[in-house]
């Protein structure tokens, strides 16, 4: 009987996948973010705001904390005796993964890694091994001969202790195949001690058994309810959109540097932009057709200025080249609607 | 063979790729010995491309021979280093040099290799399944040019089926090769001997119990077929169990254990004491001595003492008992005890297995077991047994020494008594259905009630009866021990928590469920309320929602539930901190993996889990 039910469940569970994804149509409402008195908040009033919200469970999380704390000695025997550490559950696990730094590691060589850092890669992080920690200056072909001499080095030396603290072992830098199976390798080795954190609900995904036998897991849930402050910071997709504040504020910066004539070749395309934003068929200016513009309000006197001009905005990515159907290449400025005009209402108030 | 085929060996490993690095090493090192110095262990992740592969091929060979011939060091580890030239060209060479070498004067080193000409160079590739299919034809082809002054031997590891050597291989391709196909053993054979090895011997003093021993099987059986994370489970108890169980100090050897207790401090002897299966003992014991065991730590030691030989001999008992049981069980039909020994050392730790109606009925079938079946196991169990005959192995001897002559005499007895007992057999041999049969018996049973059963039945019940008393008296579980918590790790919870995490269970739970961590949130029950921490809020908001989720809807939700006890005036006024919490919310749950931005429509997040559990 319970058998059933537990079937039942289950095709449950692939009739409602099914249906959520039956019908190409969405039905939400079409209201945006617009509709706010502040659709856009920037990453600075973001983080004013966040702090003045009282934390209301400090009690509670502290003795949450503390258990997890008691834990550190079991977790250095264990990583002694050949096995490595992965943390997972709701909340960020940074502060008492520091925490452990702090109260274990001070006398052992240690490299912590921030996995959720959007410039993080394998090689740095291979680099700082070699570099930090074997003292070696050289520079290697591939991360593989580089793996290569750590392996040998650490075999070579028994007395070689490192211990390897990993922030976010799924960020989106570190969860390739190439990288995992680096780290994995790394993991292996006897004498070099992983402790990392992970919270992406499909980390496991990342692991085959041959990769997971190399990490040699042992799983402990440590569920903090801590805020991500630091890993969000950087995760800034979502932000972006609405925080268009951003993108503002570079686009102006780099629009004061130009001369007045460029800035005028852009403010034609944004006016241009804003004009057909109802008009779904719109792709763009043609080059030709924004030369004669600019042509007639004396912006340009010659094709070659004009493309010039152009090639500066594309490589700040102000604007975008589309070809069209006809083979003729098409101007956009990649940018919403919304940071447009406020965009253009700027650029009158200054003028 | 033509002359241009190259050999290969395909062995088929299974898939328990974890445990393959072990074959690997082992079969490198008999080649090694046995047949040829030249040995190339080759994996994918090694070989990208045909360049790597070469390359990799040429330092490993020559590293080789540089180990083995390492009077010649300095020659060899200058090829070596000119990585750039490394052409199969440029190999067959080497090679001519090397295996000159042999055929001069210092005879002594090539002892192993005489008998063949030329030794042999054998690659194995690991993982064939991941070798890219263009560099693996591009190798076979390139070096099938050169097998006639290139002795090369191919050995494939496939964890699938032989198959995969013709998906990867064209025809053209794959009739360059001489394949010879070779099985190795299923990994639950494997299992069988760890098992057999570690935990059925009396050489290790620590134990599973049968509900820790249960996580293991499963996680092997259902998850991984990996003897190697098997032996990581059983490593983790061992930690576990010597860190967590303070009087674990015991589980050594008798000897040592004997010494031990004599020092036990102040503090282990009220461990002692509080052990529950010491105070089960207390009290089963008289009031007399219930005083001494709780007051006199010397009396106490005493009683240790004794508890930990009777520990020692149980399992002494157990394990030759056991096999003969599973020697009866692996006869019947349809196994009702279990097949393999695991499942009945798993049955019989955990409970009586004697009151259970799978033994019952396992032993209404032993007693319509057929003459010859019966002799011959019980002659396998005398084998079993015979090793404990000779050696005086403490209280239990006497008993197994009268099982072994009631054996013997078994044999006797049935082989004079042959002609009488085919008679009555006869009619039930046509029979095939095995419930028919046993039907058929209970039916003769009752209609021959008046009648004398035969010799040979009186025997076989005698036998079957015997076989269950000695079940009974040595095979009760080990909770019936006073001080079994030394020697058993029984947390296979914990077991199961470290080795086989749910990542997205206990998300779900903390999401959906603060109250589980959090107990100031308990009084709030299931429903959503305005105190749970803001993730939580959003995350139970989200789940409402199909497939895109209208981040103004959402956060005009969020602000309701957040707002909820500041009055009437929810006027759609979203004020900043809001919008923050918000915003932290969702941006949590797009690292978490719950949500991710769309492009599909404006100001819409897209759902990647489904159904609002």
């Amino acid at each position: 009987h319970a058998k059933k039910g537990k079937k039942n469940t289950a095709s449950n569970l692939v009739e409602e996948y099914f249906e959520a994804h039956s019908s190409s149509k969405v039905l939400t409402s079409d209201r945006t973010l617009q509709r706010l008195q502040t659709p856009k908040l920037d990453q600075e009033t973001l983080h004013k705001l966040l702090e003045q919200t009282p934390s209301a469970f400090a009690v509670e999380l502290q003795r949450i904390n503390e258990s997890y704390e008691a834990l550190f000695f079991k977790w250095m025997l264990q990583m002694h005796l050949g096995f490595n550490i992965i943390l997972f559950g709701l909340g960020s696990k940074r502060s008492l993964m520091e925490n452990f730094r702090i109260a274990f590691l001070k006398d052992y060589i240690h490299i912590v890694v921030n996995g959720f850092f959007p410039s993080i890669t394998v090689k740095s992080i291979l680099n700082s091994i070699t570099e930090e920690a074997l003292d070696h200056a050289g520079s290697f072909r591939s991360p593989l001969d580089q793996i290569d001499f750590i392996v040998q080095k650490f075999r070579q030396d028994p007395s070689l202790e490192l211990y390897l603290l990993i922030h976010n072992l799924d960020s989106q830098m570190l969860r390739g195949e190439k990288s995992q199976q680096i780290l994995g390798q790394l993991a292996s080795i006897p004498s070099i001690h992983l402790l990392a954190s992970v919270d992406h609900i499909n980390a496991p995904i990342m692991w085959d058994q041959t990769k997971q036998s190399l990490y040699n897991w042992l799983w402990y849930e440590t569920t903090t309810f801590s805020s991500y402050a630091e890993e969000t910071s950087y995760e800034n997709s979502l932000l972006v959109k609405r925080s268009g504040a951003l993108a503002l504020s570079s686009l102006t910066h780099v629009l004061r540097s130009l001369t007045p004539n460029a800035r005028g070749i852009f403010r034609l395309l944004a006016e241009y932009q804003l004009a057909n934003k109802d008009n779904p068929s719109y792709t763009g200016l043609s080059f030709q057709d924004f030369y004669q513009q600019c042509r007639e309000a004396f912006l340009v006197n010659s094709d070659l200025t004009l493309r010039a001009q152009l090639t500066e905005f594309r490589d700040h990515k102000l604007i975008r080249t589309k070809k069209g159907a006809d083979g003729v290449e098409y101007l956009l400025i990649p940018l919403d609607l919304g940071t447009l005009t406020d965009f253009l209402e700027m650029e009158d108030k200054e003028t | 063979m033509r002359a241009s085929e190259i050999p290969t060996a395909a062995l088929v490993l299974g898939v328990n790729v974890t445990d393959h690095e072990l074959t690997f090493n082992s079969l490198s090192d008999v080649l090694q010995d046995n047949v040829t110095p030249f040995v190339v262990l080759l994996q994918s992740k090694d070989c990208p491309g045909i360049k790597q592969l070469l390359q990799k091929l040429l330092t490993q060979l020559m590293g080789n021979s540089a180990d083995i011939e390492f009077e010649e060091e300095d020659e060899q580890v200058t090829i070596s280093h000119r990585k750039m030239n490394c052409s199969l060209n440029s190999l067959s060479g080497w090679y001519k040099m090397a295996t000159k070498k042999p055929s001069s004067p210092k005879k002594k080193k090539t002892s192993s290799s005489t008998h063949w000409h030329s030794p042999p160079v054998i690659v194995i590739m690991k993982d064939l399944e991941s070798f890219s299919a263009s560099v693996l034809q591009e190798f076979i082809v390139i070096s099938s040019g050169y097998v006639m002054d290139f002795p090369l031997v191919l050995i494939f590891g496939i964890a699938t089926s032989p198959m995969i050597i013709h998906r990867l291989l064209s025809h053209s391709v794959s009739s360059l090769l001489c394949i010879e196909l070779f099985q190795s053993m299923p990994c639950t054979e494997h299992l069988a001997t760890v098992i057999d090895q570690l935990l059925l011997s009396t050489f290790f003093p620590f134990k599973l119990s049968g509900k820790a021993l249960q996580v293991l099987i499963t996680i092997f059986l259902y998850h991984d077929f990996s003897v190697k994370n098997f032996i990581k489970g059983l490593q983790l108890s061992v930690v576990e169990h010597f860190y967590t169980q303070p009087l674990s100090v015991l589980c050594c050897s008798l000897l040592e254990s004997k010494k031990r207790i004599k020092n036990l401090s102040l503090a282990q002897c009220e461990n002692l004491r509080h052990l529950p299966s010491f105070m089960r003992y207390v009290e089963s014991q008289t009031p007399e001595n219930q005083v001494k065991l709780l007051t006199s730590d010397v009396f106490l030691k005493e009683r240790t003492e004794e508890f930990i030989e009777m520990l020692h001999s149980y399992h002494e008992n157990y394990i030759p008992i056991l096999k003969c049981l599973h020697l009866f069980s692996s006869i019947l039909p349809k196994y009702p005890i279990g097949k393999q020994v695991r499942e009945l050392y798993c049955a019989c730790l955990e409970r009586n297995i004697w009151e259970t109606e799978d033994y019952n009925s396992a032993f209404l079938l032993l007693r319509m077991l057929a003459k010859d079946e019966i002799v011959a196991t019980l002659q396998k169990c005398v084998a079993v047994l015979k090793p404990y005959s000779g050696k005086p192995l403490g209280s239990a001897l006497q008993k197994l020494e009268e099982f072994l002559g009631q054996f013997q005499s078994l044999e006797e007895n049935v082989s004079y008594m042959e002609d009488e007992e085919t008679s009555p057999q006869k009619a039930l041999q046509k029979k095939t259905d095995l419930y028919q049969l046993q039907k058929k018996l209970l039916e003769m049973k009752e209609t021959r009630s008046a009648k004398k059963p035969t010799k040979f039945e009186l025997l076989r019940n005698e036998v079957v009866d015997f076989i269950d008393g000695l079940v009974r008296e040595y095979l009760p579980p080990p909770e019936r021990f006073p001080l079994h918590e030394v020697i058993y790790f029984s947390a296979a919870g914990t077991l199961r928590r470290h080795l086989n995490a749910a990542p997205r269970v206990a998300l779900h739970t903390a999401l959906n469920n603060p109250a589980s961590y959090l107990k100031c949130l308990e009084s709030e029950g299931g429903s959503l309320s305005k105190t749970a921490p803001d993730i939580c809020i959003a995350y139970k908001l989200h789940l409402e929602c199909g497939r895109l989720i209208n981040l103004y809807d959402w956060l005009e939700a969020f602000a309701t539930v957040v707002c909820a006890a500041d009055g009437s005036d929810s006027e759609l006024s979203v004020d900043e901190i809001t919008h923050a919490r918000f915003i932290r919310a969702v941006s949590e749950l797009e690292l978490l993996g719950f949500v991710k931005p769309t492009k599909q429509k404006t100001d819409h997040v897209a759902r990647l889990t489904w159904g609002g559990c």
